[in-house]
């Protein structure tokens, strides 16, 4: 039950109508008894909320900072039903539109768009679909709600895929499938081929020479079919916020890319999300369904408050990584939890397989660290000093141990990683 | 599929579910509502015919309706100014009647009046001549002294309290020979009885003496009686004898004020409803990555650590020295300034104090140290 505007400029009126014509209890009740009759009529006369049928329709799945539509279908069965309509979703689902006005004659459907433009990752639900109908006279009309249950998957953004481009073109360089004539380069052998002009000759195979007659080229490339196992670390570390996203979406921006990556270099990639326990966890699947699976898996992981279990981390990547393999390990470089947590379990997964630890740095400490205006700015710059200081000596421990570590801004970290991956590729370490 | 999703209970349903408990509320309601008026009291206090109480007078309201007198209590002022030949009407003792109720009273034309322990104002207007003395009589049983029909045939009885001189033509009983406290009048045909002692009359003393029968004569004279026990705001100041003067709200407004409250509600109701409700969400939490450095120089600034931030801002100048000029990580301070002393071409004692000296006395020096670390580091860049 709801009433209108006009009711209450109906009650204004009859104000003035008690005071000038009829100062007498008989006048306010007559004021008050026209008010309530005129909402009881409307009231009656307006279709029934709950009468609607309601459907929907539309996407189920959008990059986080893309937008949505879903349809809702109305259709009215009953008396005609005119008034307002509100799509009701959780803030974060970001609802672009004001209510719907309705207008909807018996025996009538009407379509209506809702545009969603989430503003967290995750799945966002719709809670309800509130009909505000109001009776043909304008005063009064009645209130009815519908579950009408509908979902919205808010994918990672994969914003760094526009490094994929130049990442691929390196990789092809790697592969020696370029236009250029450039050895290719890796260590696995590849075919023989005619030697064509303009190709370096420390790649002629003079064995294969000797026995052809004509000059032959040994063409490499390299290895494929390799295992890379992503770890993105879920628990605290990755809660913290470095720009206006928290660790975790950086690392997964980071994931993602090195996966498109790396599955087209011909590698098998798995991820794993975990802190005390997992949180997602795609084993190998194919080529083609690598990224799909993967922001899927990732859309509803966030960051819990709990500190990593990295003995779970350790046990689970041994269990599902035969033979040798690149494990990166996305989490934070914090000295403490790195030296008490991580160094004394990492031991297993370092001598079975390659290992990467990247983490995403702030930015904000640079800044800190360059200000020296006034006293409190100086002992901020000590303090990001020492913070530093103690990075750069847990990355040195890690690097001695034998793990490879990429410590980079938010912005560079995917491409930073993508490149160790090529580097290391290259190199033949996998 | 449709037909299921609305949320909440139709009109239909609600009615359904809430008939019976809607039902059970109204019959106990009614119930209560109808035992209340049943047993309700219409006076009370003290001298009221409905009270139980020492002071009260149910007793004797009860022994008159045993002998047949239909007693009518009430507190109201018009029920003792209605018509009154045939009937008697008892005034108990307090409230505040001004000098017009007690004229009203005087024109109902009561044919017996029973005035207890009244105020001047009311023996002016009703029993003329007849004077309130100001002496109490100390209590006492005592002989009627008298004519009057009534206290003769009850005899002695227990008095006390106010009493009263009388003109020459009342029947003045109970007293000490000179005042008393029941007084019969007999002006423009009407009887008029003063009681200066209505303590007698209560449910605690009653039974005493002969203090009953005197309560049934005087009073069992007709049927019917009205026993009006004044209250103090029963009296309407607007009417007054007094000038009373115009009040300063016209009367009008308070229905206009009604009217306006009304449309407030119902502009309130139109703004209040909302179309549908809020919806909630779990929000993650947002902590800032650098919280924790934060922290710590906030840490350093209150116990004034400057050794501690000297010492970070040197070791990190050294590390930016070592990467510039390529010296070896493990390299001696000595070699360190020395080197550094050959590219930029400052003092070498100078140098070592500044990146291997005591730590700052002051916060002073603290600033100092900090900007010629920068200075250092930056001229070790530009080149």
């Amino acid at each position: 039950m709801v009433v209108t505007g006009r009711a209450g400029a109906l009650a204004a009126v009859g104000v003035v109508f008690v005071a000038l014509l009829m100062p007498r209890w008989a006048g306010v009740g007559l004021v008050v008894a026209v008010v309530v009759l005129v909402c009881l009529v409307d009231i009656l006369l307006a279709g029934s909320p709950r009468r609607l049928q309601l459907s929907r329709e539309g996407d189920t799945a959008v990059r986080l900072g893309e937008q949505a539509v879903v349809t809702l279908l109305v259709a009215n069965p009953r008396r005609r039903v005119k008034g307002l309509l509100r799509d009701a979703w959780p803030p974060s689902a970001g609802v672009q539109d004001p209510p719907h006005q309705l207008d909807l004659p018996t025996g009538e459907r009407r379509r209506l768009t809702t545009h969603l433009v989430p503003t967290r990752r995750g799945d966002r639900q719709a809670y309800r679909v509130t009909v505000r109908s109001i009776g043909p006279l304008g005063f009064a009309g009645r209130q009815g709600s519908h579950n009408v249950p509908w979902t919205v998957r808010a994918l990672p953004p994969f914003k760094s895929r526009k490094h994929l481009p130049s990442r691929l073109a390196r990789l092809r360089e790697l592969d020696g499938r370029t236009a250029l004539l450039v050895r290719g380069q890796g260590t696995e052998f590849d075919s023989l081929r005619d030697y064509v002009p303009g190709d370096d000759v420390r790649s002629i195979d003079w064995r294969a020479t000797a026995r052809r007659g004509n000059v032959v080229l040994r063409t490499w490339r390299p290895e494929r079919d390799r295992q890379v196992a992503i770890v993105i670390d879920s628990g605290r570390m990755s809660a913290g916020r470095v720009g206006d996203a928290p660790r975790l979406d950086h690392a997964m921006d980071a994931a993602l890319l090195l996966a498109a990556l790396a599955t087209r270099a011909g590698d098998r990639v798995s991820l794993l999300a975990c802190d005390s326990e997992v949180r997602a966890d795609v084993r190998r699947p194919a080529p083609e369904d690598v990224l799909p699976s993967f922001v899927n898996a990732l859309a509803n992981v966030d960051a819990e408050l709990v500190q990593t279990d990295f003995r779970v981390v350790v046990s689970q990547v041994l269990e599902r990584l035969g033979q040798r393999s690149l494990v990166v390990l996305l989490t934070g470089l914090d000295p403490a939890v790195i030296e008490e947590s991580l160094l004394p379990v990492i031991g297993p997964l370092l001598r079975r397989h390659v290992v990467v630890l990247a983490s995403v740095a702030d930015p904000r400490l640079t800044e800190m660290e360059e200000s020296h205006a006034d006293l409190i700015e100086i002992y901020g710059a000590a303090s990001a000093a020492r913070t530093r200081l103690d990075r750069e000596r847990v990355t040195a421990v890690l690097t001695r141990a034998g793990v490879t570590v990429v410590d980079e801004n938010p912005d560079h970290i995917a491409p930073a990683l993508a490149d160790t991956y090529l580097a290391l590729k290259k190199a033949g370490r996998l | 599929m449709s037909a299921t999703t609305a949320v909440g209970r139709s009109g239909a349903e609600s009615w359904r579910v809430l008939r019976l408990p809607l039902l059970i509320t109204c019959v106990v309601v009614l119930g209560v509502l109808v035992v209340m008026i049943a047993t309700a009291a219409r006076t009370s206090g003290p001298f009221s015919p409905d009270s139980a109480e020492p002071t009260g007078a149910k007793a004797l309201a009860s022994l008159l309706e045993n002998h047949g007198v239909n007693v009518v209590g009430t507190e109201e002022l018009r029920d003792a100014v209605g018509a009154g030949s045939d009937r008697t009407l008892l005034v108990a003792p307090g409230g505040s009647l001004s000098r017009s109720d007690w004229q009203r009273i005087a024109d109902a034309r009561w044919s017996h009046v029973v005035l207890l322990r009244p105020s001047a104002r009311a023996l002016d207007v009703l029993a003329p001549g007849v004077q309130d003395v100001s002496l109490g009589l100390p209590k006492g049983s005592r002989a009627p002294d008298c004519d009057l029909k009534a206290a003769v045939q009850s005899g002695t009885a227990t008095v006390s309290g106010t009493s009263y001189s009388a003109p020459d033509s009342a029947q003045a009983c109970y007293g000490d020979g000179i005042n008393h406290t029941v007084i019969r009048l007999e002006t423009e045909g009407r009887i008029v009885d003063v009681i200066g002692s209505p303590r007698s009359f209560t449910n605690a003393e009653l039974a005493t003496d002969g203090n009953a029968a005197l309560a049934l004569n005087l009073l069992g004279t007709h049927l019917e009686l009205v026993w009006y026990v004044p209250q103090f705001e029963s009296s309407n100041t607007a009417d007054d004898d007094s000038d009373g003067g115009k009040p300063l709200i016209p009367p009008d407004v308070r229905y206009v004020a009604w009217a306006l409250a009304f449309a407030v509600f119902v502009v309130a109701l139109w703004r209040g409803r909302r179309l549908g409700p809020v919806v909630a969400e779990r929000l993650p939490v947002i902590v800032h990555a650098a919280e924790t450095t934060e922290g710590r120089a906030r840490l350093y600034r209150r116990s004034r650590a400057r050794d501690r931030a000297a010492a970070a801002l040197r070791e990190s100048a050294i590390g930016k020295l070592h990467k510039a000029h390529g010296i070896p990580r493990r390299a001696e301070p000595a070699a360190v300034v020395t080197t550094v002393a050959a590219r930029t071409g400052r003092d070498p004692a100078m140098l070592y104090e500044l990146l291997y000296g005591w730590p700052p006395v002051d916060d002073a020096a603290l600033i100092s140290l900090s900007q010629e670390l920068d200075l250092l580091t930056q001229e070790v860049r530009r080149p």
